[in-house]
């Protein structure tokens, strides 16, 4: 693999929407194996940015590659062959059609066949337990978002873009749902995050960068970036109510 | 899926009821009635490969049937062509005008993409309608007398009964092959989402104008074999709205997006139809019209997913009330 392990490999991006840059040079490299997270407060840029990294958004400036390969103005299918999944924010499952349809239309892409696809389609319904045969819009949320990342799995991506999929969960939903993406995580492929519950992030990744208008304010460990000041005021101080797990710099601010 | 009644057993007692029902109903009018079934739901089943099952639901489709009309009748008229043989050369148009028109129509989604069909063709009825070289307002006249059977001329409708029959059963056979396949689900995928389908690499494009050159070949047949059999062409009979209309009535009726949604639409629409032509005669044209926004409105208002959805709600429950009363 080029670039030492390196899979994927995003600088200087920036997004203009007219004059308001939703993105401002924003960095992220990620290894072979990493599990990452991306957070920021609504507004922060998170969302273009992980757009742009699934080739939904073209960038208005920046580089990046994956794999070796310049994915900058790649549409959202070449990301897909090139090995990125992805997950949506609001689930937009096939409805009309039943659980294990919905995964195979994500098999087909490394599997042409009808009977290779379904193959491919149940194995990975065993890793994330759905009923096959149920219809998609009888699902709920938890089940959407499941079906989600199954159908996403079945393309076989080594990089898997979760766009929070663990929102809305219940508490012992949210722990069978951390459970599945570690051990999706352990079956070898590298995931980001996008995630506003801290739980899940301090929980599951190991590096996370923290957005704030655009900017990325900071990034490193989930430990050591909640205890940034910057990071403090501009996300945690104010949308979140949990104090962060070491409260010492809580009182600052500035 | 529902087993009521096994899906096998309802395909074999359906087509042999459309084999004998020419000759146990032989009257004219019958007849009639039966080829003109056999023509909307061929035109019918072909939009319902882009409209149906891709969710792209043109209102331009008399295009591409009036291409295989006025293709047979304009190379008879000028080279003395049989009919039947310029039928591959309305295809390959149908294909070439089906690249031109989904290339730009593609960039839109929903009511734009059908606005956009509508308007290329009233375009295309209207140009032809000026244009001499087609017979301008007038139409082409197809061979009166045959020269051989190779023209298709035949007194009896039982010829052309028999024909369509068997393009329709083609048709399907085509349409179910895809069903299965990983055309059809990209298909259905892109109808329920692009934006999912292009995140797991469905090439969305390429997918739709496939969809639309399949579907386009197959209703330009659909006009082909109505010219065959009527030996006349018009603009209006050939590119009018109407005819449009009644493949997206037929297939929304039966079902959009099913294999046997488009006949079971056609099966109920064109004796409705008929029977209120004859009813009303000739005077009542217009009430085809009124028969359309009928049924427009109520398959929106009750049944926006047409029989095939209600016999799928309905059929679980009838299976039950069954049950019951035998074990009563």
């Amino acid at each position: 693999m080029p670039d030492g392990g390196k899979l994927l490999d995003a600088t200087n991006v920036s997004k203009k929407f007219g004059e308001f840059r939703a993105v401002a040079g924003a960095d992220l490299a990620v290894n072979a194996g990493d599990i990452i997270g991306l957070i920021g407060p609504n507004g922060a840029g998170t969302s273009t940015f992980f757009n742009c990294l699934a080739g939904e958004t073209v960038p208005s400036g920046g580089r990046i590659v994956f794999d070796g390969k310049d994915l900058t103005r790649a549409s959202p299918e070449a990301h897909a062959r090139a090995g990125i999944g992805r997950t949506f924010q609001v689930p937009t499952t096939f409805a009309d059609m039943s659980v294990i349809h919905n995964v195979m239309v994500g098999a087909f892409l490394r599997h042409p066949h009808r009977n290779d696809a379904r193959d491919k389609a149940r194995a990975v319904l065993e890793l994330t337990g759905l009923r096959p045969d149920q219809p998609a819009r009888s699902l709920g949320t938890p089940g959407r978002k499941r079906l989600e990342i199954a159908r996403a799995l079945a393309t076989e991506p080594r990089l898997l873009l979760l766009d929070e999929s663990l929102a809305g969960l219940t508490p012992s939903e949210l722990q069978e749902a951390i459970a599945l993406v570690r051990q999706i995580h352990q079956s070898g492929v590298t995931i980001v995050i996008v995630e506003h519950i801290m739980e899940v992030i301090m929980t599951l990744t190991r590096h996370v960068l923290v957005f704030n208008q655009g900017h990325v304010i900071a990034s490193g460990t989930p430990d050591s970036v909640v205890r940034e000041p910057a990071v403090i005021e501009a996300y945690l101080g104010r949308s979140h109510r949990r104090p962060p797990p070491d409260p010492s710099p809580a009182n600052g601010g500035g | 899926m529902t087993k009521i009644l096994s899906p096998r057993l309802v395909i074999v007692v359906l087509a042999a009821a459309l084999l004998v029902y020419p000759l146990v109903l032989s009257g004219a009018f019958y007849r009639d009635i039966g080829v003109t079934f056999l023509l909307a739901a061929i035109s019918a089943s072909a939009w319902n490969i882009v409209g149906g099952y891709a969710g792209q639901v043109s209102v331009g489709h008399s295009m591409f049937f009036g291409l295989g009309a006025y293709t047979p009748l304009l190379f008879y008229t000028q080279w003395g062509w049989p009919p039947m043989a310029a039928i591959p050369v309305a295809i390959a148009l149908a294909i070439g005008l089906s690249i031109v028109i989904g290339m730009p129509t593609f960039r839109l989604t929903g009511h734009y993409f059908s606005m956009a069909t509508i308007a290329v063709a009233e375009l295309i009825r209207i140009f032809t309608g000026t244009w001499d070289f087609v017979g301008a307002a007038i139409g082409l006249q197809g061979p009166a007398i045959a020269r051989g059977w190779w023209d298709l001329t035949f007194r009896s409708e039982l010829p052309y009964y028999y024909l369509f029959l068997v393009v329709l059963a083609f048709l399907l056979a085509v349409t179910s092959f895809i069903e299965r396949r990983r055309f059809g689900f990209y298909l259905r995928a892109i109808k329920s989402s692009e934006r999912a389908a292009r995140s797991l690499g469905v090439p969305v494009r390429r997918t739709k104008m496939q969809a639309l050159a399949l579907s386009a070949a197959f209703t330009s047949v659909a006009g082909s074999l109505y010219v065959i059999k009527t030996g006349f062409i018009d603009p209006d009979s050939g590119f009018g709205i109407l005819i449009s209309v009644q493949m997206v009535i037929i297939a929304a009726l039966g079902g959009a997006g099913t294999l046997f949604g488009p006949l079971v639409g056609a099966l109920i629409l064109i004796p409705l139809q008929s029977a209120t032509n004859t009813w009303f005669g000739g005077g009542g044209s217009g009430l085809t019209y009124i028969l359309y926004g009928g049924i427009i409105v109520l398959i929106a208002r009750f049944e926006p997913g047409g029989l095939f959805d209600l016999w799928n709600r309905v059929a679980p429950g009838l299976r039950g009330a069954l049950r019951k009363r035998r074990h009563a």
